[in-house]
């Protein structure tokens, strides 16, 4: 008996165990970055996503599907978009008053998650008030992989970071999808980065 | 007159019961009693059967409802994952629109 309940435990473990080459293919969320904390106690509107893989399959199972209705093909593409996906990390911080947060917050942030595997495609600064965006690609054999933007504003922070095979021109088929007008604006975008700062 | 008066009397007369009565009377009580039994005894299986039935109908519901919570609880999670995926886009496309503005007013800046 005693010898059953152990094999029972050992198959369970491995039946558990993610193949090898599983946890190589599939990238996974970055844990918070530590300042998001502090952001987060004195934002006065939180907006938190994380969606592994198997979240973003499970959701994409309730989307609609392609029908007559607009709104249902807006989702649809939507759908077709993350259901390639490995994970999707976004993370909205609004605050009440400008100067909740410093710049060399932001910095923090922006090493957090600017590492060597990512490409910037757009540097968007604006001194006087402080705003900025950057997005940047991560790319493999020439294949995006991942996106990340980092967009501040005087009292918003917006992080997000999608991993795994996105195609721009799929991004341009949600411009109808309500509230979803500028994620078409990437499609345009092209792996050359795109600096622009104004003093 | 005494005719009537007669048969009167002779119905009157104490007479000795047969000898089979008490024999028959005991014979009937017999068969009073086992057809008794035999109702009561399928009365019993009937209540068997009755409560085993209904056992099983409430095992199938239960079962059902089991489902019917978990089809529910199912879809609300389904439902939930939906709404963050919606939610993402939608901060994704406001921190896109963002871009969109400071690229508009720089190049206004730029041509000004």
């Amino acid at each position: 008996m005693k010898n059953r309940i152990i094999a029972f435990i050992f198959a369970a473990a491995v039946m558990a165990a993610p193949a090898p080459g599983q946890t190589a293919q599939t990238a996974p969320l970055p844990a918070p970055a530590p300042i998001e904390k502090e952001l987060a106690a004195r934002a006065s509107n939180v907006d938190e996503v994380t969606l592994g893989k198997n979240m973003l399959a499970f959701a994409s199972a309730f989307m609609k599907d392609k029908g007559k209705d607009k709104n249902d093909n807006d989702e649809a593409s939507a759908r077709q978009l993350i259901e390639g996906l490995e994970g999707i990390y976004v993370r909205d911080y609004e605050f009440d008053k400008e100067g909740q947060f410093t710049a060399e917050e932001v910095d923090q942030l922006r090493k957090y998650y600017e590492t060597g595997d990512w490409s910037p495609i757009v540097r968007e600064r604006e001194r006087k008030t402080g705003e900025s965006t950057d997005v940047m690609v991560k790319l493999v054999n020439g294949n995006s992989r991942g996106l990340l933007i980092l967009d501040v504003e005087p009292k918003e922070i917006s992080i997000v970071l999608i991993l795994g095979p996105i195609r721009m021109d799929e991004l341009g088929k949600l411009k109808g999808l309500d509230g979803l007008g500028s994620l078409g604006a990437l499609g345009g975008v092209q792996h050359s980065p795109r600096g622009d700062d104004k003093h | 007159m005494e005719e009537s008066e007669q048969e009167l009397r002779h119905a009157f007369d104490r007479l000795p019961a047969p000898a089979s009565l008490k024999r028959k009377i005991m014979a009937r009580r017999r068969g009073a009693a086992q057809q008794l039994s035999f109702p009561l005894f399928a009365w019993r299986g009937l209540a068997a059967s009755i409560v085993s039935v209904s056992l099983c109908i409430l095992a199938a519901l239960v079962i059902y409802g089991d489902y019917q919570w978990r089809e529910a609880e199912q879809r609300r999670k389904g439902e939930e994952a939906r709404r963050q995926v919606l939610l993402a886009l939608r901060i994704t496309n406001h921190a896109l629109d963002h871009m969109n503005k400071q690229f508009a007013a720089n190049g206004r800046a730029h041509h000004e």
